[in-house]
């Protein structure tokens, strides 16, 4: 049997359900919104047993992990507002003590662990073990520092070290996933020290990769935005009236060999590695989402990412 | 960008160029567009792709530079052509289509002369694994008959994941009463209302639920139906692959008409069963029901010549010679010989056709 851990909604687990219905696999898949009966961890000097949600462990060959995570807290609970936080905490602990067990166990793609720990310099630096280049970059709170870092490249960008920046502020909400230019203008606003923030040289590209990864299969994408400014710097700055062209694109062959090396360096089962394609030809990694949305690229390109998915799920 | 005269060129690969018998189209799968161009730039296109623009007007002996520069420029402009110092790094597109359901879309006819249970009819498509169904009343109806349909479906956490009603005015099917509906069930993708006395067009509420149409056009039966016209033609990456090898009306597709019947299409006469004695599923897996599923558009006569063969509706309902299977479209005023359109009912040679289909 297959477990897939997901959301109600996510489309890409509704498809590949689709082709395990159509393989006629048995699977059971339990959505982040329910509740999982957490049975037990059961642990002695002679063995260590797991059920959860009424799964038979002896039955259960694969896991994916594709989304959200399991949830062990009763629906009353969920809604106690002091009491929450700490039992939230708690879960989350023992989510991620099962992941690891259960990894050693069984076929395990997909990491809850990993997505709550994706840490953007972690992998970079096991980007740059891979020999993959990647852009140089600095985190720091020190104003005369970024300075110095910004007197020393072309041109800078500043992103989220973990979290995008979801803010409920007092006079409005402020929200930001994306990549923005850092100009003079910005620097001369600032303090001399703030909070820990990252900032990396601009690659003038010549086109983006967006590399969907399922175990060991690489599904690269090339994004071509450089046409347009809105974006040239982060192709999230999405242009409605006439969208990028996203289009199957082959990576050189030692820049496939780096890219794998990356995966097992950083221990990722499945991802979305995002790559520049320097106006020098040069291929810039620039990071890896553990969770990252594959019903584009799949699209875009023509795919059936989902069909694999299914069929390696069911395979022996 | 502009041309630019040191890299080779290729493709975006998925605008597919589709030759016809005197123009082209390139079929911008990604952005739902089609553009014309002439035969010739097909050509370049087919013979050329990957060289710099300098050496392919040299294969002509630069006898024809200045429409060469201005078909470059066309394909810049609209984004079809990419110059890179690696074009073997941008393959063509794999035109593979799958589908993991047997039956993707389904019609339901309901009548005053229907005798079945529709309720049971959608759970049986929801076990074949139907995507999509319509439902068609030609009789009255009212929220309270629709409900509970759509609220099984909740309830078995169906396969099918949008369900599109076709009703006749009644007083219950204000506006109110259609939109608390449609926010109650997001899988309504849309509810129709004919014999409407306005015409209007509601957009969907919060942009995830189904939208609403009042139209006061007279729904009597299915011979509507059929018509080819550019506005309904599907530009995107699925139909395209799916029309390479099948029929791009009928594949995976079942209706159920008013009796019960299953066929092909409501608009055809051939039943292959029906469902109050047969089993559903035994009737679409047989050869003999999938038959029309394969009659793609390259093995259908003109169709074959036409540079929308992948992108258009088809119908094997209607046509031009009901005797053959392979025959064009009768309600398609499309000549691929000439590039015009014409009503295709005011074609005199088709008044044979549509007087065996009491079309006169």
């Amino acid at each position: 049997m297959v477990l897939l851990v997901s959301e109600t909604n996510d489309i890409t687990t509704n498809e590949v359900v689709a082709w395990l219905n159509a393989y006629g696999a048995t699977y059971q898949r339990i959505n982040n919104d329910a509740y999982a009966r957490l049975h037990r961890v059961a642990l002695s000097n002679t063995k260590c047993n797991i059920q959860v949600a009424g799964i038979d462990p002896s039955c259960l060959k694969k896991v994916w992990h594709r989304r959200g995570s399991l949830r062990f807290l009763p629906e009353p609970l969920r809604n106690v507002t002091n009491l929450y936080p700490y039992l939230k905490k708690e879960e989350d602990s023992i989510l991620k003590s099962i992941e690891d067990i259960l990894r050693g166990q069984h076929d395990y793609v997909g990491s809850y662990h990993k997505e709550i720990e994706n840490y953007k310099i972690d992998h970079l630096i096991n980007a740059k073990e891979a020999d993959l280049r990647i852009p140089d970059t600095l985190i720091t709170t020190s104003k005369k520092e970024l300075i110095r870092f910004f007197n020393h490249h072309e041109g800078i960008i500043t992103k989220d070290i973990r979290y995008g920046i979801k803010l409920h502020l007092e006079d409005g909400k402020l929200f930001s996933s994306g990549t923005f230019v850092v100009t003079q203008e910005m620097i001369d606003t600032m303090d001399t020290d703030f909070g820990p923030t990252l900032i990396q040289e601009k690659i003038e590209k010549e086109y983006e990769i967006r590399i969907f990864f399922f175990k060991n299969r690489l599904y690269p994408m090339a994004i071509l935005s450089q046409n347009d400014t809105k974006t040239a710097v982060d192709y999230r700055n999405y242009n409605r009236e006439k969208p990028n062209r996203n289009i199957p694109v082959l990576l050189p062959g030692e820049i496939k060999e780096k890219v794998l090396q990356f995966i097992e360096l950083s221990e990722l089962s499945t991802g979305s590695i995002d790559i520049i394609v320097s106006k020098k030809g040069e291929y810039v990694f620039l990071e890896v989402n553990p969770q990252g949305q594959l019903d584009w690229v799949s699209k875009n390109c023509n795919y059936y990412i989902e069909k694999d998915i299914a069929e390696y799920l069911i395979a022996n | 960008m502009t041309i630019n005269p040191d890299l080779p060129f290729v493709l975006i690969s998925n605008c597919i160029p589709v030759k016809g018998a005197k123009r082209s189209a390139i079929c911008d799968l990604t952005r739902s567009e089609i553009r014309l161009i002439p035969n010739d730039l097909y050509d370049i296109l087919d013979l050329h792709e990957g060289k710099r623009v300098g050496e392919i007007k040299e294969s002509y002996q630069n006898k024809h530079d200045a429409i060469i520069d201005e078909y470059f420029d066309f394909l810049v402009r609209e984004e079809f052509i990419l110059f890179t110092e690696t074009p073997e790094l941008f393959p063509k597109m794999d035109l593979q289509y799958h589908e993991p359901s047997d039956i993707t879309n389904a019609i339901l006819d309901i009548s005053e002369y229907s005798s079945f249970d529709p309720i049971k009819v959608l759970k049986d498509l929801n076990e074949i694994g139907c995507k999509h169904v319509e439902i068609r009343f030609f009789r009255s109806t009212n929220v309270d008959e629709l409900q509970p349909i759509v609220s099984m479906l909740n309830d078995i956490q169906a396969s099918i994941i949008s369900i599109d009603f076709i009703v006749p005015q009644s007083p219950g099917f204000c506006k109110e009463n259609v939109i608390e509906l449609l926010l109650q069930y997001p899988r309504i993708a849309s509810f129709k209302i004919y014999n409407a006395s306005t015409n209007e067009f509601i957009p969907p509420v919060d942009k995830q639920r189904g939208y609403i149409i009042y139209s006061d056009t007279i729904l009597k039966d299915q011979r509507c139906c059929g018509v080819i016209d550019p506005s309904l033609f599907s530009v995107n990456i699925k139909t395209f692959t799916e029309s390479l090898k099948y029929n791009s009306c009928l594949h995976r597709k079942v209706s159920i008409d008013h009796l019960g019947n299953i066929k092909n299409c409501p608009s055809m006469s051939k039943a292959f069963g029906n469902i109050k004695v047969d089993n559903t599923e035994e009737i679409i897996s047989s050869t003999e029901f999938q038959q029309v599923w394969l009659v793609n558009k390259d093995s259908i006569t003109t169709c074959k010549d036409c540079e929308f063969r992948y992108v258009c509706t088809d119908c094997r309902a209607y046509l031009e010679n009901p005797e053959d299977l392979y025959s064009k479209p009768l309600k398609c005023g499309y000549d691929p010989y000439t590039n015009t359109w014409e009503p295709w009912a005011n074609n005199p040679l088709k008044d044979k056709a549509k007087a065996y289909y009491n079309m006169l």
